[in-house]
Order: C-alpha cells, then structure tokens, then sequence
C-alpha cells in the first residue's frame, strides 16, 4: 500500500517544478486508483523505483501543454527534442524530490522520455496505480504513481 | 560569492594608482616647466649672442668713422652720441647674457675683452673738449684736446682691430654654447613630454583593467548573490545562521518561511522562533546546547548525539491541519580566522519519515488485526461473506468512479462527497452487520476522511489525496480477504438459492452486533424475503441494513427504560416482505420510542438543515420527513453505528430510485414503522441500476 504522504511528495516534485520553472502553480485535480489500462498523452517522463518500493512514476503530458510551458520558461525553440528534455526534466524533479525525502531506502533509475504513440499504462499486478490529473492554466497532464 | 576584501584591496589599488598618475603628471609638467623657461631663456640667450656679435665691428665702424670726421673736420658729436650709445648697448646686452648664461666661464672672455675695449673708449667716451680750432690762417685744425681725443681714438680702433676676431670668436663659442644648451634642454623637455605619456598610458591601462576587472568581479558577485537566492528559494531544507546572541541572520532559505508560517526571521531571538512550538524545557535545552557550540572544545559529532532537537514534534500552525509536524535541527559551526563566527542551523521536515516509522507499527497491528478477521471470517457464512465482497467490489468501484469524474473547481470536488458519504456507509452497515470489524473501522476512516472534507472552506485536489489512499489501503484489505475467503471456502457449498436469502442472517447478525455495542437487547423477525425478486435484493438489503440499525440505535430503549415503560427488555423489530396487487410492500417495525418530532426539529435546527422559524411553522408530517434529509442526525456524537446522517438518506435515495415512495407511522413511546412501497417495475430499474 502507497501512503498518502508518499504520494504527496511525489504531487509535491510535479508542481514544484511548474511553480519554479513556469513561474506558476499547477494544482491537482481529483486523484483516482487506475482499474483499468490508461492512455499516455504524447510526452511522458517515467522514473522506475526499487528498493523500499518498486514500480514506476511517469508524468505524461500533452504536447500543447508544453508549447505553452516552453513559452513561458522564454524558450524558442518548439521542437521534439526540447519537449523531451522538459518532460525528462520534469521527471528529473520529481525524482530529485523523492531521493531528498526518502533517503536512500528508495532507489531511482534517471528518468526516460516516451514520447509518440506508446501503448497505454497498464495496471500493474501486485500494485495499485494512482493516477493523479495535474492541472496548469487550462492544460491538464497526469501523473501516474504505480509502486507496491 | 567574491569575498568583500579583496574587492577593498582593488579600490586601495585604483586609489593608489590614482595618486601615483597625478604625482607622476604633476612630476612631468613640473619639470616640463622648468625646463621650458630654461629654453626660452636659452633661446633668449643665443638671441642676445647673436646680437653681441654685431658689435665688435659696428663699434670699430663707428670708432673708424669718428677718426675720418676728426680727419676732416668735421662735426663728431653725434657720431660720439652714436658710439656712447652702442658701447651702452653692448654693456647692457653683456650683462644680461652674463645674468642667463648658465656657462660663465665660456663668457669669461668676452668680457675681460670688453673691459679692455671699455677701457680703450672711456676717454673718449668721455670727451667733452672742443676738437678744432678755427683760425683764418691755417682754416680749422684740430685743438690740442683734438689731438689727445684722435689718439685715443687711434688707440680704441687699434684695440678693435686687434681683438675684432677674438671678440667674434668668443662671442660665437657663447652663442654655440647656448645654442647647445637651448637644444639640449629641447631634448629633454620631449624626452620628459613623452615619458610622461608613456607613463600616464601605461597608469591608464592599469586604471582600466582593474576598472574592468572590478566590474567583472561585481558581476560575478552579483550572479553568485543570484545563485545563491535561487539556492536559497529553491531548497526544501530551511537554512539560516544563528550568532553568539542567539538571533538569527539576515539571510534564510524560503523553506523556512514555509515550515514556520512566518517571515520575520531577520534578528528574531532563536527562542521566539520555538516559542509556542515546542515545550519551554526544550526550548532551554536547545539553547544550551547551542552555547556549547560556541566552545570550540566541543567535539561536534559528539555533540550530535545529544541535540535536543534532532527530531522534535512541532504544534501545528494551520487551522486546517492541527497535525502535529516532525522537524529535525542540525546545527554546524562556521569558523573564521577569529574562531566560530556564526552556527549554521538546518531544519528538514521529517514528518513523512516519522509517519512512515508510524505505519510499519500500524502494520504491525495491521497484522494482528488482520488475524482478529480471520477468526472472525471463520464465524461467518462464507456465502455471505462472498456476496458482501461483490457488494464491496461494485461499491468501492462506484467510489472510485466519482473520485474520477474530472474536476478543478471547489464546487466540482464538492458535488463529489455526497455520493462518497452515501456509498461508504451503506457498505459499512454491511460490514458492522456480518461483523468484519476491520473493513468497517476502514469504511469509517475513510468515511472520516471525506466527512473532514466537508468542512473546508474550500477544496482542492490535495483534500482527496488521502481519501484516494486509504481507499486502495480498504481495496487491498478486501483484496486480503477475498483471498483468504477463497481458501476457506468449502468446495461443496451449496450456492444459495436467491441473493435474498443471505438478507436475514446480516440483519440478524447487525442487531446483536448493535444491542452489544449500545448496551441494549433487540432481535430482528424476517418474513416473506424469500418472496424478495433477485434484482431488488441487493438495494432492499441495503435499506434493511440501514433501517435496522436505525431502529437499533435511535428506536429500541436500553432496557431500564423499556421496563419503566411496561415493554419487554428485548426489543423487536419486524420486518416483513410482501407482494401487493400493484408491487411490493416492505414494512419495518419497532416497538421502541418512537419519533418525537420536536427532537427531531431541534436536530435539524443545530445541523442547520432548517432554521428555527421554519421549524416552528413545521407539522409533525414535514418534520418526521426530515429524518430522510442528508445530512441529519440526532446523535451529537459520530459512532461506527450512527451519527452521520447518511443512512436514512440512503434509504430514501435508493426508493426513490426504484420509483417507489416511504411511510412512516409513529406513536411516541410505542412504535415507529415504515412501510415502503415498490412498483411492479422496481425489480426492473432495480436491473437496470
């Protein structure tokens, strides 16, 4: 079982990173255990975890979203390759928040970018997955928690 | 960050550099001055030279020419005028060479010259006779003064015609001699002039590069300030220095603020920040501990194992989180030249560690909570065991669902706690009925969980974090059971004839679970369930299960009571089945105290359901229908039986939703029954739900 402050601080490593580097807020929206296979937006940034848990992390967004997130960190450059830095970099954040706040009980693989067509996340045996909506001006992205 | 000396040491340096170019210019045109003055007057000079050298010869011309006008007879006074005059001239001229010359002795013989030609001219320079003499005879002849002033003359012309080439000579030596001077001080005042130059170029290159040099520096200091704000507003750690005084410096981290919910850390005494924190004795370990510190003797990780604050339970300051937070203070010296400046204090939040260490020991009565079900799964029929996990299944599913239907606003997360509320506590009255005590301690955590939301000002997706987790906690419990259920199962159970049939025995069961915790004594009758259509077993069970308990709770009286009032100590509770001509008709009775609808008013009145004027203008019908409203309650008190308000609001949804309507009769004292009525096509809608 995944305990409410774990999953806080993992929410807590996503917004922190739009209220830095997007210079606003993000906030969530209702948080649901996934029953069944849930679809990637076009980028996502997973982080895999051993240790005290094992499973993965991924925050998976929408390309319009983050257009507009390059935007206002005053970057020019739209292309593939800035969007899968920024999602990795997002990732990046949330796995740095998560060294900081579990220690070295939680081992935390350099987060991998997806992007495309990429077959939806599947609940994962032996875990519940957590699927938290993240919510930043009027773009929605996720965050899916899936450790046991 | 540059440190701020040696960016003194450039401003002493520029300063120096400064005053070494104003010396040095001041130095140069000094000397340029001199040595310019030195020209002119050795241009000045040669100027005089030049024209002494005119004099010899105009001299011996004019001497020359008053011996021809002697000779003549003619009139020589303008011509001794003329030579009095020039010898004047020379004299003068002379001597203001001899005041410039810086050479004496190269002028030496000019002059000595000239004291003899001075000599050799006074008499007759001095001359104040009569030359002639006129007489008719011999015409005019010269006088005897004629005579002696002609000799002279002879003698003076005879001394320039000797010493004309000696005075040319000397005089053109001076002029050399001068010439080289004026050119040699020419040499030098360039020579000076472009030293001075190089030297204030050479001054102004190094101005500019320390200049640039500073400005580099300042500019690196500036983004080193940048860098370390952003450090400083970036980091979850809050960081800040403490002095001898115990107050705190002028710069901290912005997690400080967060954890402190203040920002008026700058000077504040280290006391007054744990000031009404954490309790007083510890506040005065603390700083003890601290002013051991200071003590340079003191071995620091020795000294570690006895901070007082290494992981201290802080009160909390929001009102909308009273939980109690975790920090943990660490506290490093930061040594100077002069020995400890300052103590760098670090604070992490350690909640989530310690509510993690707190979990492996809930864990553990998790387990041993978990055994408690076991024994308790053994006293209960598998099958409705069973057919309580289908129901948990498809409730917490539907749970779930409303958890995912999207919402952002206050008002969209709000829609969502009724549904929560009501599917929550039909599954915990089934629960409490076959008496799995952990699942319903869950459902009524969870229940708390999503009650506490309701009284927030405003919610956020944050308010359902924890009600997303203790709802995959309840799902792996079932999960646990199920398994273990399956296990325990007898491969020969008969299947039950109707979903019906288990309807009973969980009321059954819920009563006595409900008389041992309210102290009271009640059975429950069941007729005509089996007549009970599969597709309304599942909604009727859930509004039995809350209309017992109902009874249970609010309508039997304990039994001292019941005697006072002539009634059995066991209370009853019937419930009976029936098929009518236009549906179906379930009535559930209690031969408790009744409704007491003024009770029930002054209850709604304090859960503001209704005010007191609508109250008073209420019947006794309005008023008993408000025991149906969600929401109402008369227990002051929230227990696993009642005092939500959610289960008479449950049983009216559900009838509602099968198209039926409910009755209530009551006579205090006596009874109170409900009688609900069902369409033909209830069973019907019952599917389609």
């Amino acid at each position: 079982m995944l305990h409410e402050r774990e999953l806080k601080v993992f929410v807590d490593g996503t917004t922190h990173f739009f209220e830095v580097a997007a210079e606003q807020p993000a906030s969530i929206g209702s948080p649901y255990l996934m029953g069944e296979p849930l679809a990637l937006h076009e980028y996502s940034g997973v982080i895999e975890v051993s240790g005290r848990r094992e499973g993965v992390v991924c925050f998976t967004a929408p390309k319009t979203m983050l257009a507009v997130m390059l935007m206002k960190m005053h970057e020019t450059d739209f292309g593939h390759e800035t969007m899968r830095d920024l999602v990795g970099e997002v990732a990046n954040t949330i796995s740095g928040n998560a060294r900081r706040n579990f220690g070295n009980d939680f081992r935390i693989s350099p987060p991998h970018v997806l992007c495309g067509d990429t077959p939806p996340i599947e609940p994962r045996p032996g875990a519940r997955t957590f699927v938290i909506p993240i919510h930043w001006r009027s773009h929605s992205a996720k965050l899916v928690v899936a450790l046991s | 960050m540059s440190p701020a000396v040696p960016l003194d040491r450039r401003t002493a340096l520029l300063i120096a550099i400064g005053v070494l170019l104003a010396a040095a210019l001041g130095t140069a045109l000094g000397t340029g001055f001199r040595l310019a003055t030195r020209l002119r007057e050795d241009i000045a000079a040669v100027q005089t030279a030049s024209t002494l050298q005119a004099y010899p010869r105009e001299l011996l011309r004019e001497v020359s020419g008053l011996r021809e006008r002697l000779e003549v007879r003619a009139y020589v006074g303008r011509s001794l005028a003329t030579l009095r005059g020039s010898t004047h001239d020379f004299g003068v001229r002379l001597r203001a060479l001899a005041a410039i010359d810086h050479d004496p002795a190269q002028l030496a013989s000019v002059q000595r010259r000239w004291r003899g030609y001075r000599d050799e001219l006074a008499p007759v320079l001095g001359f104040r006779g009569e030359p002639y003499v006129d007489s008719d005879a011999a015409a005019t002849r010269l006088s005897g003064d004629g005579h002696r002033l002609y000799a002279r003359i002879e003698r003076a012309r005879l001394y320039a015609l000797a010493n004309a080439r000696g005075f040319d000579a000397d005089l053109a030596t001076v002029t050399r001699g001068l010439q080289s001077s004026a050119s040699a001080a020419a040499t030098r005042l360039r020579l000076l002039l472009l030293g001075g130059v190089l030297a204030a170029l050479v001054l102004a290159a190094i101005a500019a590069w320390l200049l640039l040099s500073r400005a580099r520096h300042a500019r690196a200091a500036q983004e080193a300030r940048e860098r370390t704000r952003d450090i400083l507003r970036t980091v979850r750690e809050g960081f800040f220095l403490l002095d001898a005084d115990h107050r705190i410096g002028p710069v901290w981290s912005d997690a400080l603020g967060r954890m402190f919910g203040r920002e008026d850390f700058a000077g504040l005494d280290f006391r007054n920040l744990l000031a009404g924190l954490v309790p007083e004795p510890t506040i005065a370990t603390a700083l003890k501990y601290v002013d051991l510190l200071w003590g340079e003797r003191a071995n620091e990780n020795l000294m570690k194992t006895i901070n007082p604050l290494s992981q201290v339970e802080v009160k909390s300051t929001d009102p909308l989180n009273p939980e109690p937070r975790y920090l943990q203070f660490d506290f490093h010296r930061v040594t100077g030249a002069h020995g400890v400046k300052y103590v760098l204090c670090s604070v992490v939040d350690v909640t989530s560690n310690v509510a993690l260490a707190r979990e492996l020991q809930e864990s553990q009565v998790g387990a041993n909570a978990q055994l408690d079900m076991l024994i308790g799964m053994t006293r209960t029929d598998p099958l409705q065991l069973a057919s309580f996990l289908d129901t948990a299944d498809a409730g917490l599913k539907l749970v779930n669902a409303i958890l995912r239907e999207p919402a952002r606003s206050d008002a969209d997360f709000r829609r969502k706690l009724g549904g929560l509320m009501r599917e929550l506590h039909t599954l915990k009255g089934e629960a409490g009925a076959l008496e799995l005590r952990g699942v319903a301690d869950r459902l009524h955590a969870l229940e708390s969980r999503v009650s506490a939301c309701e009284s927030r000002p405003a919610l956020s997706g944050d308010d359902f974090l924890p009600i997303v987790a203790k709802l995959d906690e309840l799902v792996e419990y079932l999960r646990g059971i199920r398994e273990i259920g399956a296990r325990l199962a007898r491969t020969d159970a008969e299947p039950a004839a109707s979903p019906a049939d288990a309807i009973a025995p969980i009321l059954e069961a819920a009563a006595a679970r409900l008389a041992q915790d309210h102290h009271k004594a009640l059975r429950v009758e069941c007729s005509g369930f089996d007549a009970i259509p599969r597709p309304l077993a599942k909604p009727l069970k859930d509004c039995l299960v809350h209309l017992v308990r109902n009874a249970a709770v609010h309508g039997i009286e304990d039994p001292d009571l019941r005697r006072t009032r002539s009634k059995s100590d066991v209370g009853l509770v019937r419930t009976r089945f029936a098929r009518t001509a236009d549906g179906y008709e379930l009535t559930v009775e209690d031969d408790g105290a009744g409704i007491a609808p003024d009770a029930v008013k002054a209850a709604a009145v304090r859960a503001g359901l209704i005010t007191e004027a609508e109250a008073a203008a209420m019947d006794t019908r309005a008023a008993i229908a408000l025991i149906f409203r969600a929401g109402f309650s008369t227990m002051s008190e929230v227990s696993l039986g009642a005092g939500r308000g959610v289960g008479m609001d449950v049983v009216a949804r559900t009838i509602h939703a099968l198209g039926g309507r409910i009755g209530v009769a009551t006579s205090p004292g006596k009874y109170t029954r409900f009688k609900i009525h069902l369409p033909a096509a209830a069973d019907a809608a019952a599917a389609v739900a």
